[in-house]
């Protein structure tokens, strides 16, 4: 079973995450200090950190500079009330994977992590990534499903690989907007939702299965368990 | 703004006033002088008068011509008037060949009026008991002497005040009227949204640093309470977010839980879209506010602007089509300038989702970049319905949404998120009229580069 450390000084916050990643089935820990939870995070005993930008004693920055110092690199999921640019940039540098501003909705952080997870597995060499009857060439950048070759634009060529690289994984459309195009503000529900059924008409011909599925009140998945 | 005027400073005017209330004084106080010597004189002059007569009635008829004659070389000064008159009327001695008709043969003296004697000059006949007609006046000299004194004086002392009473005005407005010009530059920053700037205030403690006084202490409150409003704002927006998110992960909770066939699925999924929309305004609410704390540069970058609009396009582009309407890039030249990239970004996101969500369909947005001298500009047209021109101003602010727009979703939050992000780079944001539709115009250069 995965492990997942929470370190997190608020109690809510704290049973909030340890309640969801349950639910998923992960196995969760937390720690309510800085410094117990550095102890602990750099034990190798856990698969991923959720780490507060703020604890007593040691601070969140420092913990996870400790950690890539000594050479831990499991993924760590950043959260944090200060929502300014320059935090986020500076929990990024610190060596942070992801940065989550609160309050967050659960779900969000559970995809997160489970994305970050889900990189941290990857072969790092891929140059063709298969999903089913559907296949994606990074080196020649050609796209086909069942033999029928998929035409596609710069930025659905990066959606298709960003859904393929995390298949079965939910994608909220703030984590799609982030990764596609690199901004972090609220770009509005619809905007990301006709990108993608632009894809989904070209990836999903008539006929075939559908593989993009819309996941009501989060966002989206590829070929995930219905 | 009213450039300040001399002559309508209030010390100008009160000098001005209290100069024509003097001249009026004075004149008031000659004119006065001169009435009551005039009665004075001509009293003195009836009294010689008729003091000539009385010595002359009583000189027997056959010298008194003679006697007239010798009156009449004894009188130096040449003010005397005498004629004596045969009782028909013809001349028989004396200076006065012509016995004036107006003077009747009474024994009172009365002015004579007739031309040939000086006006204020006084005269009597009266008829001797010969029958013959004795004519004495009094030349007016002293009183045309001195009714000339006053003229001159009303005159020379009138040009006098006013000419003083001109410059003593301007001198005595002078001061003041560099401080009210000193008080109008000091609040130009206030007007432009710098309420942190005060008036200045000198240490005469005068009136005009009274009024300093009270407009600061004004701009004090003014500040105060903006800064209590603008924290509440921020407080309840971050205080409500995590209530309504955690609401918002139990709702997506119950309805994850909740069968395919429910027929309370419908309900849990608008509740989900009403909750998401909540969070979304509080959201935007935050952002601007972050925006209008962020420290003006601390992100700033050379930004590459026609790469960014071309970017924008490409975002944009499946929506409109969705729409129904055509989006049009239009950025040709490249230009570079110093700016927050993100943040640019996002306002450029938030003036084309607004043009792509009122403009209805079969209808076209357009972005046009062009360079100017002073920097590129970005314009947006599009073909909606636009806003009028008097709604332009407050379309802007928070909360804003235009009179026709109720049935279009959106925080109403989008264009006051661009103001904040123009705000921060001092550009300047400007809606006009695209004929039809809206024209959004963005200036890329600082606005104080103008000034």
């Amino acid at each position: 079973m995965t492990r997942i450390l929470v370190i997190e000084d608020d109690e809510t916050t704290s049973r909030e995450i340890a309640a969801e990643l349950g639910r998923r089935g992960f196995e969760v820990e937390c720690a309510a200090d800085g410094r117990e939870g550095l102890v602990r995070a750099v034990s190798g005993e856990f698969a991923a950190v959720t780490l507060d930008r703020m604890l007593p004693n040691v601070d969140g920055l420092t913990i996870v500079s400790v950690m890539r110092t000594t050479g831990i690199d499991i993924p760590v999921l950043m959260i944090s009330a200060l929502t300014e640019v320059d935090e986020r940039v500076r929990g990024l540098r610190a060596g942070g994977d992801d940065y989550l501003t609160k309050p967050f909705a659960s779900e969000e952080m559970a995809a997160r992590l489970e994305v970050l997870l889900r990189r941290a597995r990857a072969l790092p060499r891929e140059t063709l990534l298969t999903v089913k009857d559907l296949e994606l060439d990074l080196v020649t950048r050609e796209a086909r499903r069942g033999g029928r070759a998929i035409a596609l634009m710069p930025t659905e060529f990066k959606l298709l690989e960003f859904l393929m690289r995390n298949s079965g994984e939910v994608l909220t459309r703030t984590m799609i907007f982030e990764a596609i195009w690199g901004y972090h503000f609220d770009p509005g529900t619809n905007l990301i939702d006709v990108h993608l059924s632009r894809l989904r008409r070209k990836v999903d011909g008539p006929g075939q299965e559908p593989m993009i599925r819309t996941i009501r009140g989060s966002g989206y998945a590829l070929n995930a368990a219905s | 703004m009213l450039r300040p005027e001399l002559w309508r400073t209030t010390t100008f005017r009160l000098t001005l006033v209290f100069g024509a209330v003097f001249a009026a004084g004075v004149v008031t106080l000659l004119g006065l002088v001169y009435f009551s010597a005039a009665v004075f004189l001509t009293q003195q002059m009836d009294q010689i008068i008729v003091g000539q007569a009385h010595a002359l009635q009583d000189v027997a008829p056959a010298v008194l011509p003679e006697r007239m004659r010798q009156v009449e070389t004894q009188d130096v000064r040449n003010v005397y008037f005498y004629g004596l008159f045969s009782p028909g009327g013809a001349w028989i001695a004396g200076n006065v060949r012509r016995l004036p008709q107006d003077v009747p043969a009474n024994g009172i003296p009365r002015e004579l009026r007739e031309p040939g004697f000086q006006p204020g000059a006084r005269a009597m006949a009266e008829r001797l008991s010969s029958g013959e007609i004795l004519f004495i006046g009094f030349d007016a000299k002293v009183l045309t002497g001195l009714r000339l004194i006053i003229l001159q004086s009303v005159i020379w002392s009138g040009a006098l005040i006013i000419v003083a009473g001109l410059g003593l005005g301007a001198a005595l407005s002078l001061g003041p009227l560099r401080r009210i010009q000193a008080v109008q530059q000091a609040s130009l920053p206030i007007q432009d949204g710098d309420l942190g700037a005060r008036l200045p205030i000198s240490n005469r403690g005068d009136e005009i640093d009274m009024l300093a006084g009270i407009a600061n202490g004004m701009m004090d409150e003014v500040e105060r309470l903006l800064w209590a409003v603008k924290s509440v704002g921020d407080n309840v927006a971050h205080d409500l977010r995590t209530p309504l998110t955690r609401l918002r992960a139990q709702l997506y909770r119950v309805r994850q839980e909740t069968d395919a066939g429910d027929a309370h699925l419908g309900m849990l999924d608008q509740a989900l879209v009403e909750t998401d929309f909540l969070l979304a305004r509080f959201k935007a609410l935050q952002r601007i506010s972050e925006i209008d704390r962020r420290e003006r540069r601390a992100g700033f970058a050379a930004v590459r602007l026609q790469a960014l609009v071309e970017e924008i396009g490409e975002l944009y582009e499946p929506l409109a089509e969705e729409h129904g309407l055509t989006l049009v890039t239009e950025a040709d030249m490249p230009c570079e300038i110093q700016a927050d990239r993100e943040l640019l970004f996002e306002a450029f996101s938030n003036l084309v989702g607004n043009a792509v969500k009122f403009t209805p369909a079969g209808g076209r947005v357009r972005l046009v970049l062009t360079k100017r001298a002073e920097g590129p500009r970005l314009e947006i047209f599009d073909s909606g319905p636009g806003v009028p021109e008097d709604e332009r101003e407050a379309v802007l602010e928070r909360f804003y949404r235009g009179r026709n727009r109720n049935q279009t979703p959106g925080s109403g939050l989008g264009l006051s998120i661009v103001a904040a992000v123009a705000r921060l780079h001092d550009f300047r944001l400007a809606l006009g009229d695209a004929m039809p539709g809206l024209k959004v115009t963005l200036d890329c250069w600082p606005v104080a580069m103008g000034r």
